[in-house]
């Protein structure tokens, strides 16, 4: 089925489907949901203004993907170049809504901030590749298509990404 | 032979093909390292998965940056209603009663201008049918008042001989001519 990003009810179709898949992206990228929050709106406003045609609801999405990921890989690096100058950027504290136990959320809290710590110390092309396999619905071959690289590519990131994970996380 | 990680890795997401998968099942079937290897790589894959931003985190947002949409994006039904009730609501009552105003002026103009007999007049316009019947209406003009300094003595004089008075001119006193 054709998207045209401009029509109201094809935009709203493809942002019900894609809009919590880039949330996920996004933040596992930045390490930052009000960032990321930022940056899927910026997204889905450069979408929706370009008024483009799309063959398909999964050509939108890998668009969409695409550009929330080149923005969020922007703001990566312009954050880790303000880290530089300013010792330690003060990290936006993530928002629950608190309808389990104290505890079980610490826990959950703990090891987020743990795997995340993680995610944010691996080389960028590794973290996008384990970010979309770990945190999307995506196989092999539609990362690929996303990110314009070969599965076998896709395929040695997400193994070499998991390797470095385990280190840093067993280090811990 | 054991199965390298890389394979491993592959297996555990699903996206080996045959016939290597078949290879891998049969071989972690005999290999307990293997197996091992492979519960290691699945705990950390399931540690991964858990840091995933949870559904109610991602809800609150997507509903904000929707509303954002709604608002900037997608006005056009809301705000084409709105300017057609103010419309309605500023402009369409004073036309009514303009209208209204005009059709009466017109209505009773008619009555004037080309008239009616009364008994249709009495039917359309039981209160005021009487006095809007033809007969009733006069033309009237402008008129000057008239006093005695509007006409001359020799008018007046024979004016009323002819109503039959007798008239007796006296002169009291003449201011001689200088």
């Amino acid at each position: 089925m054709e998207i045209q990003s401009n029509d109201e009810h094809a935009f709203k179709q493809v942002y019900e489907q894609v809009f919590p898949i880039l949330m996920r992206v996004v933040y596992h990228v930045t390490n930052n949901q009000d960032l990321a929050e930022e940056i899927c709106q910026e997204a889905f406003i450069r979408f929706f203004d370009k008024g483009m045609v799309f063959p398909s609801l999964n050509d939108a999405k890998y668009w969409l993907i695409r550009v929330s990921k080149n923005l969020a890989i922007n703001q990566v690096k312009r954050k880790s170049r303000e880290m530089v100058m300013v010792d330690k950027l003060k990290k936006y504290p993530t928002s629950h809504s608190n309808t389990k136990g104290g505890e079980q959320v610490l826990i959950e809290k703990e090891t987020r901030k743990q795997v995340q710590d993680a995610i944010e110390q691996l080389p960028e092309k590794f973290r996008l590749v384990i970010v979309m396999k770990e945190y999307t619905d995506m196989d092999y071959k539609q990362i690929a298509q996303v990110l314009h690289i070969s599965e076998s590519n896709v395929k040695v990131r997400v193994y070499r990404a998991r390797k470095m994970l385990e280190s840093l996380l067993t280090q811990e | 032979m054991c199965v390298d990680d890389e394979l491993l890795n592959t297996y555990l997401d699903g996206e080996l093909d045959e016939p290597w998968r078949t290879q891998v099942e049969e071989h972690l079937g005999y290999c307990n390292a293997c197996r091992q290897r492979l519960d290691q790589l699945r705990q950390l894959q399931q540690r991964i998965a858990s840091a995933v931003l949870s559904d109610e985190d991602i809800s609150q947002r997507q509903a904000r940056v929707l509303a954002y949409f709604e608002k900037s994006r997608f006005p056009m039904k809301d705000k084409k209603m709105h300017i057609f009730h103010k419309k309605v609501k500023v402009r369409l009552v004073p036309a009514i009663m303009t209208t209204a105003a005009a059709f009466v002026v017109v209505f009773i103009g008619a009555f004037v201008l080309f008239g009616t007999n009364s008994s249709q007049a009495q039917d359309i316009l039981p209160g005021i049918a009487t006095p809007m019947d033809s007969a009733n209406v006069r033309q009237v003009s402008e008129t000057q008042s008239v006093t005695l300094d509007s006409f001359s003595l020799e008018q007046i004089v024979q004016h009323l001989d002819a109503m039959g008075y007798a008239v007796k001119l006296e002169v009291k006193a003449v201011t001689p001519l200088e």
